[in-house]
């Protein structure tokens, strides 16, 4: 399952929903913690060594490749300052409204959104002392081009920067820094005038300081520090802290202070605390041992945080003084369904499938509440301009009686069998066999079809036998244009060989149009009102089925201070904001 | 004996070339594109394509094989693009022979991943032999001796028990309840010698060790206990007690020696087995070593450390396999290899 970066720039209702969410899972049960919305004006201590326990190693620390939400709000609260960046807030409106960082402002636009300029503040230095320069940020925006070394990042830039495309390979013409070739393609696109960098694009881009300060694909990079794909695990810092020693994938690695940053360029109070002395990323350990530990309190524990979730197995565990220790928070990611419309091609049955989808049933099956909230979008509730989509609104237990009469309308044989694929796991299983029980009573005939390791790959042949698939998303900035335009334009997925991430073949010429509206926009306000256009007509379609929004349990140690999660951390433990007894 | 170790070695590389080439066609077999992994979120076709030619993996199975083959011989460049070569030769590794191959994954030659994740594997089955061939034997060897009585049943039925646990329960219960919950001992962390001393070297290894033991001690109980009893019915063995020798002497000098020699085949097929990674202890216990090597690799489609590992893991068994033929020789006279 993908699960990245989302957050939001938040419409009022959003706010108040995402509000209510949060306030929903801290008051569950007498669960909350003390700090149950992480108020960020609580603040930690200043000192000791904060332990951040994660399972599964980190793909990327290089700047541009970087991809995954947590690691996003890691280091940019540590090591890798942006042009502009988010703030520490639970507030969704205050903490995803980009803030000056290592520019003075938050960028000015021209033409409609796609010419951008930023000024590097005076006296920002790397960790060697050096000034970070208009010359490093253009520098680290070529190496989002260098796609045969620079794997796996983010590559907006490659479809938003004014350089031509390069017919025979259909990629830009201009391939990073590396090789030299279109180089002067790509001097033109960006361009430094002292300490001042203008972006130039083929396309107005009027979200793009909300994507300069949701990935790192626009951080500064050093040319003398840049060894390609060998820079994978290294860090050279311009934040609070910096690496000691190595990083380790596999083990991670501990940080320091960094005597080259100066806070008086920073906002601390607002965007990094840096309270720790120091902070070690302990990599490795399973889920279980680090609820084992977080719920003994024992040792190292004691001043841990984790970015990994409660396992259901572990919710009877979490109560009394335990639970004071523990923080219930709406994620940013969706699950969803897709039908395959290479399969179901009547909007009846496909109608008939979502009313009798019961997306209660699959919450209970995975956990509850602790581990999932309702969803009435694809697209999450804190992203900007969120809206419930109707089609999804009103009970979701699903009604088998009413799916039956559009099956009867339909006109088709029932039962009416299907192939549901899904990423098979013991919760999974569950879940998949509880959405069974309703369609089945409905009038289908249902086929549960778990898959391992080969999951994507096998839902994204166009040849698939599955009919109804299931996705996990977030965005990757606070715009719905990260989210239903990657999964549903057909024309950026579908390919002879492969549905990309629409998974189920969804075509259609008013959505894509929408879609085109919203990239063509000038403000954000157009562009938002595209996207929730768009939405609607998904909805209509029946292109996708929300399941819910998976809900962040957390648990932290006993002597730690001032624990905070933000919609600027994707809604993980906010390192900017979060400190230990020393 | 000469000629017959080089016959077996060079019998044990075809097996190994054969090796590697099941691996890569069983890797090309299956649906999972590799180059999809790399690639990240929002990959478009195009550079997917990019992507797998970047990685190698466009090019033909067979084509991918010999290039590997070569590589064992005369070494590789990662990536192996003349352009970039040209270009900007510091961003290429040069992986020297014997290369197994680049780990994009991991971002380092699997020679390199093998080179760190070997100490710590062999660290904790050398601590866990020693402590299952001890209490192994040991026991197994009092079990014998004690025949028939509550010793041996006691010893036998202990044994049973702890063949019946899996590595997983035994090493999560130790460090469950040993280690977090009774805070009897640190939660353990592999400590090299140079950074902890032997002490800390000891100390790291103790619970990886333990749960490995365990579950080989039982067996070895069992199998000890009934090479021994086998032995000592042997004339030879009568023979000598009825020479008047004493029994501590005909039990260590007599009866051992012909008893170790089917222990030592499987001493030496276990050994080589652990060295090729305890994958669930190493997984539990957070130890980088061969085992977890294998197992990242494996949900990381990290086609060329899988290679790697299968064709170590397969060098230490064949070898292995030489060596406890050539023991065989000397503890037992009556063995001739050739």
């Amino acid at each position: 399952m993908f699960k990245y970066r989302k957050r939001v720039l938040a419409a009022s209702a959003a706010i108040a929903l995402a509000a209510g969410l949060a306030a929903c899972g801290g008051d569950d049960g007498g669960e909350s913690s003390d700090n149950p919305t992480g108020d960020a004006a609580a603040t930690g201590e200043a000192g000791g060594t904060l332990n951040y326990l994660i399972y599964a190693p980190i793909e990327h620390v290089d700047p541009q490749r970087i991809y995954v939400g947590r690691d996003i709000t890691n280091f940019s609260r540590t090591v890798y300052r942006q042009l502009v960046t988010f703030p520490i807030s639970t507030d969704p409106e205050v903490s995803n409204t980009p803030v000056p960082d290592l520019a003075t402002d938050t960028g000015t636009s021209e033409q409609g959104g796609k010419v951008w300029s930023f000024t590097v503040k005076d006296g920002v230095k790397w960790e060697d002392g050096q000034p970070i320069t208009c010359e490093d940020f253009k520098y680290g925006a070529s190496r989002v081009f260098a796609t045969d070394v620079i794997t796996g990042g983010p590559n907006y830039l490659l479809s938003y920067l004014d350089i031509p495309t390069d017919e025979k390979t259909g990629l830009p013409a201009y391939n990073g820094p590396y090789k030299g070739d279109g180089q002067e393609l790509f001097d033109k696109a960006i361009t430094c005038d002292g300490n001042t960098i203008t972006y130039n694009f083929k396309k107005p881009w009027p979200d793009f300081p909300l994507a300069v300060a949701g990935l790192h694909m626009m951080d500064p990079y050093r040319q003398d520090k840049d060894q390609g794909d060998k820079s994978n695990f290294q860090i050279f810092s311009n934040g609070p802290y910096k690496l000691e020693g190595t990083w380790s994938k596999n083990k991670g690695a501990t940080l320091v202070r960094n005597e080259n940053y100066d806070p008086a360029t920073d906002d601390p109070d607002n965007i990094r605390r840096a309270l720790p002395e120091s902070i070690v990323f302990n990599i490795g350990q399973t889920t279980e041992t680090i609820y084992d530990q977080l719920i003994a309190d024992s040792g190292d524990a004691q001043t841990a945080v984790t970015g990994q979730r409660v396992p259901p197995a572990y919710y009877n565990q979490i109560e009394g003084a335990v639970a004071d220790r523990s923080s219930l928070q709406a994620s940013p990611y969706v699950d969803y369904l897709v039908p395959n419309f290479r399969n179901m091609t009547d909007p009846k049955v496909r109608e008939a499938l979502k009313v009798a989808t019961n997306a209660e049933a699959w919450i209970n099956a995975g956990g509850g509440e602790k581990a999932y909230a309702p969803a009435e979008s694809i697209v999450n509730p804190a992203v900007v301009g969120y809206q419930d989509n109707p089609a999804f609104s009103g009970p979701q237990e699903g009604d088998p009686e009413a799916a039956k009469a559009l099956l009867e309308e339909a006109g088709v044989q029932t039962p009416f069998p299907i192939t549901f694929t899904y990423p098979s796991s013991e919760t999974a299983d569950k879940q998949a066999a509880a959405l069974k029980e309703t369609w089945d009573a409905a009038g289908f005939d249902v086929t549960l079809d778990g898959l391992g390791d080969t999951y994507y790959d096998v839902i994204q042949k166009p040849n698939k036998e599955s009919d109804v698939i299931w996705g996990g998303w977030g965005a990757d900035w606070p715009s719905a244009i990260t989210v239903t335009p990657p999964l549903f334009d057909s024309r950026i997925n579908l390919t002879q060989n492969s549905d990309g991430q629409d998974y189920g073949a969804y075509k259609s010429d008013e959505f894509n149009s929408l879609v085109d509206q919203a990239q063509e926009a000038g403000t954000l306000e157009d562009q938002t009102a595209a996207l929730q256009e768009a939405d609607i007509v998904l909805g209509q379609d029946v292109a996708y089925i929300p399941l819910e929004i998976a809900q962040f349990y957390f648990l932290y140690g006993s002597k730690v201070t001032g624990f905070t999660t933000t919609p600027a951390s994707s809604m993980y433990p906010d390192l900017g904001a979060i400190g230990v007894e020393s | 004996m000469y000629a017959y170790v080089v016959r077996r070695l060079f019998v044990g590389v075809i097996m190994l070339i054969a090796m590697s080439l099941v691996t890569f066609v069983l890797f090309f077999a299956s649906p999972i594109d590799p180059a999809r992994y790399a690639c990240g979120k929002n990959c478009s076709p195009e550079l997917r394509e990019q992507t797998r030619n970047a990685l190698g993996y466009d090019k033909p199975v067979i084509v991918q094989w010999t290039d590997f083959l070569k590589g064992i011989v005369q070494g590789r460049d990662y990536p192996d693009d003349p352009e970039l070569r040209a270009a900007a030769p510091e961003l290429v590794t040069h992986c020297p022979a014997p290369c197994f191959g680049y780990s994009v994954v991991n971002t380092k030659t699997v020679n390199e991943e093998i080179k760190e994740a070997f100490p710590v594997s062999l660290s904790i089955s050398v601590a866990a032999v020693v402590l299952w061939l001890f209490f192994g034997v040991l026991l197994g060897v009092m079990a014998a001796i004690r025949r028939g009585t509550i010793v041996d049943r006691g010893i036998v039925a202990a044994a049973l028990v702890l063949y019946a646990f899996p590595s997983f329960f035994i090493g999560l219960f130790l460090l469950k309840f040993i280690a977090i919950k009774w805070e009897l001992v640190d939660v353990p962390v592999y400590t090299t010698i140079a950074e902890g001393g032997i002490g800390g070297w000891l100390s790291s290894l103790l619970l990886p060790a333990v749960t490995l033991a365990m579950l080989y001690m039982a067996g070895y109980v069992r199998m000890t206990r009934a090479f021994v009893l086998e032995s000592m019915t042997e004339d030879y063995v009568r023979t000598a007690r009825a020479k008047g020798l004493r029994q501590n002497k005909v039990l260590v000098k007599h009866t051992m020696r012909a008893a170790l020699t089917p222990l030592v085949t499987l001493i030496g097929l276990d050994f080589a087995g652990l060295m090729g990674g305890a994958i669930i202890t190493e997984t539990v216990f957070n130890y980088n070593g061969l085992g977890k090597l294998a197992y990242d690799a494996n949900t990381t489609n990290d086609l060329p450390t899988i290679i790697g590992l299968v064709l170590l893991l397969g060098t230490f068994v064949i070898l292995a396999n030489i060596i406890v033929d050539m023991l065989y020789a000397v503890i037992d006279p009556r063995v001739r290899v050739g």
